[in-house]
């Protein structure tokens, strides 16, 4: 299936935002404020992980996943604020990952709830046709939970919040030498 | 997916206002590095590929919005982009403050990626109506199209011949506003 669907299907009709990021100062040394904006997306990301786990409202994993877009932007806007031999590289693909390992889950996610809303527009025989599609849409939505449980797991066994957070937290040098 | 490309010339050391003029200029670029694709409506890779551009140029004006916000960036401009966003009773000439001007470019912005989205969204459905029909059918025999399928493929092929006339439409009048120019002009002010 082709990725990264883009319906507006939200939780309670939120969605994450950009507000994380209002008081950056713009005459601060921009290293300082990567870092800055870098792990406040971060912490955001996170906040949805336990509801994406628990796996009832469909909004969080859409919520983690959007955030882990402006995660990546982030990065990749500021990837020459750290030193090319750092872990940042590390953890920009364990980014990439989180994003479409969420990906593989919101896409079948908006798929359902878009051909559930169909179904009051077709005929009888025509809603049975539908419905079949959506039952094996939902059997591939449960298959699709497993990665990203597992990835859950995974990051909470490594220790990798902790060690993302102690990377981006760390004060840039004051006459830090980059690319 | 296309991947970000690389930002050149990013100053660490240097303010981040400063930074928002290298940076921005080349997000609003890379979206033009897909412009040559639109007119084929079956390239819906590189119409994907725009959106995800569009997309991470939208999160890059969001970052940098707090550069434009007042107090922060005193430059105003003379014009908005689009005579329809003036109150009516102001001059065309009035000076308009940069976080208007800059909140204006972002909804424009936001609205090409919504559109795109709505097309990508459609090709998605295609897909997997198409697949689950072949999936569905026996093999060795002529695949019949379940009603229902049959029904959802043509309305969805409709919105997405309608979107994609949308998003041509849209992208004609803001290149005939000299959007990408506007936008250049104001950030590098």
């Amino acid at each position: 299936m082709a990725e990264d669907f883009h319906s507006e299907i939200y939780r309670n009709g939120t969605m994450a935002t950009e507000s994380k990021i209002k008081d950056i100062a713009p005459d601060e040394r921009l290293d300082v404020c990567a870092r800055q904006i870098i792990t406040r997306y971060f912490h955001e990301m996170m906040s949805y992980k336990e509801g994406a786990k628990e796996g009832t409202d469909i909004g969080f994993v859409h919520d983690m996943r959007v955030t882990s877009r402006r995660l990546r932007a982030a990065m990749d806007n500021f990837a020459d604020c750290f030193p090319k031999r750092s872990p940042f590289k590390k953890h920009y693909k364990k980014i990439k990952t989180i994003t479409r390992t969420l990906g593989a889950v919101r896409d079948l996610d908006v798929l359902i709830v878009r051909f559930q809303n169909e179904l009051v527009n077709l005929t009888e025989m025509e809603r049975a046709d539908l419905q079949r599609l959506i039952e094996h849409l939902q059997q591939k939505r449960k298959d699709a939970r497993e990665p990203m449980l597992t990835l859950f797991e995974e990051l909470e066994e490594t220790g990798f919040e902790t060690e993302f957070l102690e990377f981006f937290r760390s004060q840039p040098h004051r006459t830090a030498r980059y690319h | 997916m296309a991947k970000a490309q690389k930002i050149i010339g990013v100053a660490p050391l240097r303010s981040y206002q400063e930074n928002a003029c290298i940076i921005l200029p080349q997000r609003l670029e890379e979206v033009y590095t897909w412009e040559p694709f639109i007119r084929d409506e079956t390239k819906r890779e590189e119409l994907h590929n725009m959106r995800i551009s569009i997309k991470r140029l939208r999160y890059t004006m969001e970052l940098f919005r707090v550069v434009y916000q007042k107090g922060c960036r005193s430059s105003v401009v003379s014009r908005p982009l689009k005579e329809s966003s003036v109150k009516s009773g102001t001059s065309l000439t009035e000076n308009y403050s940069a976080d208007s001007q800059y909140a204006e470019f972002l909804a424009v912005v936001v609205d090409l990626q919504e559109i795109l989205g709505d097309i990508h969204d459609a090709d998605v459905v295609l897909e997997v109506l198409a697949d689950w029909t072949s999936q569905s059918g026996n093999s060795g025999r002529r695949i019949e199209v379940p009603a229902g399928i049959a029904t959802l493929i043509a309305r969805t092929q409709e919105t997405r011949k309608a979107d994609y006339e949308t998003f041509l439409e849209k992208w004609d009048q803001l290149s005939a506003a000299g959007f990408k120019q506007k936008v250049l002009s104001f950030l590098l002010s």
